[in-house]
Formats: C-alpha cells, structure tokens, sequence
C-alpha cells in the first residue's frame, strides 16, 4: 500500500490538489453555509478526474504496460484499485479541508443559526462529504477508464470536461432534474428535508461500479 | 524445447510490415539477435511477449501455442527487458523492485531474497535506498534487467541490456546473462556485435523484417572467411577510393600509414591482404552482401 501511495499520490500531485483547494475556497464567494456544498462540488469533480486521469496510463507514459501485461491479471486489477483508492480518499480528505477553509477565508453566516445551530451545520457538512464521495468516485473512475481505453490521459481528461460542462448546467438540470450527476449542486437550497438529488448519487453509484466492472476487460484488450 | 517461429507476418495497420514471413528456431542457451535500427528486432520480441498479436504464423514456446487460451500460461514463463524503461521514480531501488515482485505474484519472502542475490550481482546493493530517478542510465538499466529476472523465467528477452553501462559493468551483465541461461532460454538483442561475440553460440541475424541469417556463430564467421580484407596507405585519395568502393568495418593509423580493413565479396584489384573475420565484420557482409 506503502509503494502504491507513492506512485499515486506524488508531490506534483498533491500539490496542485492543495492549491485547487485553497485557491477555490479564496476565490468561490459563499454567504450562506448551505451553499458551501454546491460551490465545491463541481470544482472538486474537475479536480477528481484530472487527478485520477493517469492512475493506470502513468504505466504507459513510463513504458512500463509491457512488462505489466507479463504480471497476472488479478495483481494488476489490484493494484490499479489500490491506486483508485489511495487517490479518492486523499480528494475526500481535500475536500473535507476545503469545506473549512470556506469557512475560513469567506466567513459564511451559518444558515438556521437561530434554530439549531451547530448541530445543523455538522449535518450538513456530513451530507456534503457523502455527496462529494460519490461526486470524487464517479468522475475519477469515469476519467481513468476512458484514460485507460484510449491509453492517454488527455483524453480521460477531455471527455469528462465534456461530459461535466453537459451536466453541470441548467440545460443538465432541466433535462435530467435529480438524476443529474451534479443533482446534489442543483438541489432545493432552502429545502434540507429534499433528498431526491439522492438519485442523481444512485445513478454515479451506478455508472461507477459499471466502469470498475467493465476496466479489467479494456485493460486485457488494450494493455 | 525453446520458441519456434514458423512463417510469422507483422503488418501495422499503416501497412507497414516490420516481420515478413519469418521462420525461427530459439534453443535452450543464449541466443542472439542481431540487426539495423528498423530490422524488427523489437516487434519481435513484441510478439514473443505477447504483446503484439501476429498477422499471420505461429509461435510456440516449449510446444505451447501463443493463443489468447494460452497467454496468460505463456506470461509466467517470461521474463521482459524492453529498450526502454522508465521505473518508478519516486520509489527506491528495494521498493521498485518489491513493487515488480508483487506484482508478478511471488511470495514475499521468495523476491525478497532474489532482490538481494541480484541486487550484489549487479553491484548496485549500496544503492538499494536511493530512489530510481537519482539513479544514472546504466544502473537504471541494471534495475531494469532484475525485475525481468525476478520471476526466475523459462524464456528470458532482454533488449539492449548493456545500453549505458561502463566496460566492466557490461561484462558484469554479460555474465550474469550467460548464468541465468543454464537451463533457459535467453534472446539476446543488441546492436553491440561485441557482446554477442562474448556471450552467444548461436544468433539470427535480421534485415528489413527477414532473417539473414539463424545458426552456428561459428558457421556465420566460415561464411565471412576470404572476404575480409586490410590494406595500408599513405595516400589519401586512395583511402577515399577505398571507402567508395567497399564497406570499410575499421581503419586505424599506424604510424603514418592508414590501416583500413574492409569487406569484399570478389578479391579487390588492389595491394592489400586477407584476414580473419570478426563477427562484426560477418555481420556487415552478410548485412550487405548481394543475393
């Protein structure tokens, strides 16, 4: 686990994670607590699948695939998850940062103080982190394997901007309304008790454990 | 046993055909592979890694056929040096290595213990804790060359292995190789005639996708005799004729004298003397001798 860690995460890489996040949490205005949420989601998908983009074409890029095709396919599937999990949990750990740092640098009003204040807000702040879980998973096993079928990184990177800025628009709204991918941003604000952007989450869920399914196939045919 | 190569085509999908109808027999032992940049040397060995489906022709190894069926049997028995290589960067020689071990599914303690064994024969057990980008070309190379013997492999491809090593480090290698041949196979492919010449019985040598030659070293050496010829000269127009005329393998001053000797199918129509062929020198007749 040790090893895949520094395969994985390597500084560059952390770096610029850090940096998205503490240049987002500077630059993204929030008012109210209850947006922190929907101004974090969408950038943290960007940062999900740039950052997962290379998990296994890294062993491309370093002319490495053919001595891995020599290994059996079960440690190699291994390890590529391995990869993906290392990588999601250190986006989640960033992007749990990233929701204090909101706090921080935009001194948000905390939304229902006068009801039950902070209770709310670690409610909401734990709804976020299993929406934006989801959000990381999704977008970087989606980026990984279309990395992996087209065996460049660029293009794992280009598809999914592609597929973000569909979704990730009121066109995406209106068309798919809570089975959008980006459902939990497009929520009822003022409504907590809404949970049918849960949908949308279920349909990652979903298209994520499909990706995983369908990467060890697209691996075998393309190496 | 060893690999049989029967009428094997590569064609890319730009047309290009990189093997054209090549036959091959590879036996137990060291075997090398000789040839120009673009012979297809690498496809080759692509296609016996299995790597690169053929167009068309079959290759077994120990009487198994390369077949999707039989691939993932054929993969355990291989071990892979390719050409180039860039190994984890951020991981240190032990890790690197560890790495490779695990993932070609040998217990812990089995690779362990043949990272240490390779890790003193290839003198780079000082260096075990420096990570792999603060390594030179040479040891990198070296790295390289054990993670494709850590499997103890039945059929060994290792691609310009001596790329970037000093005198001593490629005897070193050079040996090691012929070790690790006993009871083997190994394909060994170099530009470097030199290390064939001290490590091979046996070579092919290939051109433009073809095999110019399979067999004996010996028997190719036989076939050079009488053509390899030296002249000495003062004048340089004369050398100037000279490699005009023929395929000049080496030419050193002696004195103030010219020393060149070179390659002659027919006997040149000059003052010059017959002399032992090298295996470069076999190479380049046999390389640029008319059908």
């Amino acid at each position: 686990m040790t090893r895949e860690m520094k395969i994985a995460l390597t500084f560059q890489k952390q770096a610029y994670a850090v940096f998205f996040a503490v240049m987002l949490s500077l630059v993204r205005g929030v008012a109210y607590s209850n947006e922190i949420g929907i101004a974090l989601e969408a950038p943290m998908a960007i940062l999900a699948f740039t950052f997962c983009a290379d998990t296994y074409v890294q062993e491309i890029a370093g002319k490495r695939s053919e001595i891995w095709r020599l290994c059996p396919e079960k440690k190699r599937m291994h390890s590529i998850y391995r990869r993906m999990v290392i990588q999601v949990m250190f986006l989640l750990a960033v992007a749990a940062a990233s929701y204090g740092l909101v706090f921080l640098f935009q001194k948000p009003s905390v939304y229902g103080m006068e009801q039950n204040g902070l209770e709310s807000e670690i409610y909401r702040f734990f709804v976020y982190l299993a929406a934006v879980a989801v959000t990381i998973g999704f977008w970087g096993l989606l980026s990984n394997l279309i990395s992996c079928l087209f065996r460049n990184m660029w293009a794992g990177i280009g598809g999914c901007l592609a597929l973000w800025l569909v979704t990730n628009s009121t066109i995406g709204d209106r068309i798919l309304g809570p089975w959008n991918l980006f459902s939990y941003s497009f929520r009822e604000l003022e409504d907590s008790g809404d949970f049918s952007w849960i949908y949308g989450k279920v349909v990652c869920i979903g298209i994520g454990i499909m990706a995983a399914a369908v990467l060890p196939e697209i691996i075998r045919k393309r190496g | 046993m060893g690999i049989k190569i029967e009428d094997l085509t590569v064609t890319f999908r730009n047309k290009v055909t990189a093997v054209h109808h090549a036959d091959l027999e590879i036996p137990k032992g060291i075997f090398g592979l000789l040839g120009e940049n673009g012979a297809g040397k690498t496809t080759l060995m692509r296609v016996l890694t299995t790597v690169l489906t053929p167009t068309s022709g079959t290759v077994t190894l120990d009487g198994m056929f390369y077949s999707e069926g039989n691939f993932e049997k054929i993969r355990r028995k291989i071990g892979y040096l390719p050409q180039e290589i860039d190994l984890y960067p951020n991981l240190s020689v032990q890790e690197c290595l560890e790495y490779m071990g695990d993932l070609s599914g040998i217990p812990r303690q089995t690779y362990r213990e043949r990272i240490q064994y390779y890790l003193e024969k290839t003198r780079l057990s000082e260096h075990r804790r420096k990570k792999m980008k603060q390594l030179s070309g040479g040891m990198k190379r070296r790295v390289g060359l054990i993670q494709a013997l850590l499997n103890e492999p039945e059929f060994l491809i290792v691609d310009e292995p001596t790329t970037g090593l000093d005198p001593e480090e490629r005897i070193r290698i050079r040996n090691l190789l012929v070790d690790f041949s006993e009871g083997r196979t190994v394909l060994f492919s170099t530009h470097v005639v030199e290390d064939l010449a001290a490590t091979c019985n046996r070579l092919a040598v290939m051109k433009k996708g073809k095999f110019l030659y399979s067999g004996n070293m010996k028997e190719l050496l036989e076939q050079a005799r009488g053509h390899v010829w030296i002249c000495k000269t003062k004048e340089e127009g004369r050398a100037r004729e000279l490699e005009k005329n023929y395929h000049v393998s080496s030419k050193q001053y002696a004195g103030d004298e010219l020393q060149m000797k070179f390659i002659s199918q027919t006997p040149p129509q000059i003052e010059c003397s017959s002399c032992e062929a090298t295996l470069e020198d076999a190479y380049i007749y046999l390389a640029n001798r008319e059908p």
